[in-house]
């Protein structure tokens, strides 16, 4: 495999992405916002929670269902300061698992699709570009800027996070801690990768790019159960879940990855041109 | 020495036969083409010796390597025009063929300028080179998509339907090119069209093909010879009359002679013009005939492929 051919075909895709502003806008604006967003409800939220008689009051049932270990870091908090520090350092990690697969879902469903649709891709195909090097090619232009969007997201999240909680944690900036890091650098990258190998393979098999998207968005609803399990309490993501999660999302992409060249046929692909 | 060289190279759909144990051979340096209908069997043959899709049955060999065993070496010889212009219309002319330049291997970066200057020029785009492809007429994106199948240099071209779709001022211009470029470059090129006119004109020899079956191969004169037989004499006079054609009868080797009253023009069919003809105007003279005009009229290769896509 010539990670160089894969490259070329990245740079390809990404010159022809970025001249495309109904593609480029939702994938940055859009995260982007969340995370400016986020972080200001999480502080507004417990000033509400504390109101008896709001549905958000529901919030300390939750934080009972934590562990223990989590339990101990909360003492000697405000009600206010458990109520910002839970969600902003636990319920909400998840979520950034989630931009990375909204913002690439589209460049990834798109990835064969869409040259099927604009019947470009038989040119392509008749390159000397091997189907692994197109495959990770592919890969790359929808995982490259997901994970730059998803960064920056984190960048920004924890900023407006941080200057919004200096003054009720009396001057402590909560973030970035090693689980996030963990986070957005090494698990996010890896659900990323399996989301976006996945949708890959779709876009390969389907005939056009709505069809892809379509499906792609049922590789959602795993993201979802993780959201919900750190909501609920039967999921916290600390450092060692985050490493084990890791570890089993690479397999993951490995496996994908291998299955996906192996699935890919040039001939398949050519038959589904409309 | 073949460039390209197929045995019953044969394709199935299903239970459909697009190809049918199509065998065939291209010398190198040769200008071939495939004629035929839409639905033939081209595209699906030129696919097949591309490696984009796989044969059924038969065996292909292209520039001397096998189309099932070595599919990325023959993608590496091989320039291909498909179907489509598969142009990326959001890049520019020079993009487009920067990126297929570095994906057919062209990594020295002077040398892919040098050749993407040099075809942008050929094919009088080069002023155009930093718009955007969505911007170009037809007959334009058709030849940026010809110079990027020659952008390696390539010693073997397929050209699927060159000139399919476009008017007939662009249909020459790329005719032209292509004439130019045959000479100029001495690829092996194969030609799919259903143009009679870019066969006549660009190919050393035609293969007519028909369901999927070779019908008959031969350059466009001996397919004109075969298919339509052989040119006849036609003679325009100021005067006709009976004496005359009864006097052109006489002549031994004169088989038909039909007459054309309101022109004064006869049809006379013969076992080879190019030696009977001198005999034929002598008698017409003797006989008190004035002779306007003398040709031979040969069957046009489109009567010849109508005649025979018609008996097939």
């Amino acid at each position: 495999m010539r990670i160089k051919k894969a490259m070329l075909v990245f740079r390809k895709d990404w010159r022809e992405i970025k001249r495309n502003w109904q593609v480029i806008l939702p994938i940055i604006v859009v995260p982007i916002m969340i995370s400016v967003f986020l972080p200001i409800l999480l502080t507004a939220i417990p000033s509400l929670a504390t109101t008896p008689g709001t549905p958000l009051s529901g919030f300390e049932a939750m934080i009972q269902n934590l562990p223990n270990h989590v339990q101990e870091q909360l003492a000697g908090m405000t009600e206010q300061q458990v109520m910002i520090y839970i969600m902003a350092l636990y319920f909400f990690a998840p979520f950034f698992l989630i931009i990375p697969l909204m913002a690439s879902s589209v460049i990834a469903s798109d990835s064969f699709a869409g040259e099927k649709e604009r019947k470009t891709i038989e040119a392509l195909l008749a390159t000397p570009i091997s189907d692994g090097e197109l495959f990770l090619g592919k890969m790359l232009v929808s995982f490259i800027p997901s994970m730059i969007v998803t960064s920056i997201s984190f960048l920004v999240y924890s900023t407006v996070f941080d200057l919004l909680s200096f003054s009720i944690f009396n001057g402590t900036l909560l973030l970035p801690n090693l689980d996030w890091f963990l986070l957005i650098f090494g698990l996010a990258p890896t659900v990323a990768l399996a989301s976006i190998g996945l949708t890959v393979m779709i876009s390969a098999k389907v005939k056009g790019f709505k069809e892809a998207q379509q499906i792609s968005v049922i590789l959602l609803i795993p993201i979802l159960a993780l959201v919900f399990g750190q909501a609920t309490g039967a999921i916290i993501f600390g450092p060692i879940v985050i490493t084990a999660l890791i570890g089993l999302f690479v397999i993951i992409d490995l496996a994908i990855f291998r299955t996906g060249v192996k699935l890919f046929k040039r001939e398949e692909i050519l038959s589904k041109i409309a | 020495m073949s460039s390209v060289e197929t045995n019953g190279l044969t394709r199935r759909f299903g239970s459909f036969m697009a190809v049918d144990h199509l065998s065939f051979e291209v010398k190198e340096g040769e200008v071939f083409g495939l004629l035929g209908p839409n639905g033939a069997g081209k595209t699906t043959t030129v696919r097949m010796l591309a490696c984009l899709i796989s044969s059924s049955e038969g065996s292909a060999s292209v520039g001397g390597y096998d189309i099932g065993r070595d599919s990325l070496k023959v993608r590496q010889i091989v320039g291909i025009l498909t179907e489509n212009p598969s142009l990326y219309e959001r890049l520019t002319a020079y993009e487009n063929m920067d990126f297929f330049a570095e994906a057919y291997g062209l990594s020295d970066v002077q040398e892919k300028r040098n050749r993407i200057r040099e075809l942008l020029e050929f094919f009088e785009l080069y002023e155009r080179r930093n718009n955007k492809v969505a911007t170009f007429s037809k007959g334009m994106k058709q030849k940026l998509a010809i110079a990027r199948a020659l952008v390696h240099q390539p010693p073997i071209l397929f050209l699927d339907e060159p000139t399919a779709g476009l008017d007939p001022e662009s249909s020459k211009v790329i005719r032209d090119l292509i004439e130019r470029l045959s000479q100029r470059e001495k690829h092996t090129i194969l030609l799919c069209t259903h143009h009679l006119e870019d066969a006549e004109k660009l190919c050393n020899r035609v293969m007519i093909i028909n369901r999927g079956k070779s019908v008959i191969v031969g350059s466009p004169d001996e397919l004109r010879d075969k298919i339509a037989g052989q040119p006849v004499l036609q003679v325009i006079l100021k005067n006709l009359n009976q004496k005359i054609i009864e006097a052109i009868k006489d002549v031994k080797q004169v088989k038909e002679v039909d007459v054309d009253n309101s022109a004064s023009r006869l049809i006379i069919t013969l076992d080879d013009v190019k030696s009977v003809t001198p005999e034929v105007v002598r008698s017409i003279v003797y006989a008190g005939g004035m002779v306007l005009s003398v040709n031979t009229l040969r069957p046009s290769l489109e009567e010849a492929y109508l005649k025979l896509v018609k008996e097939e």
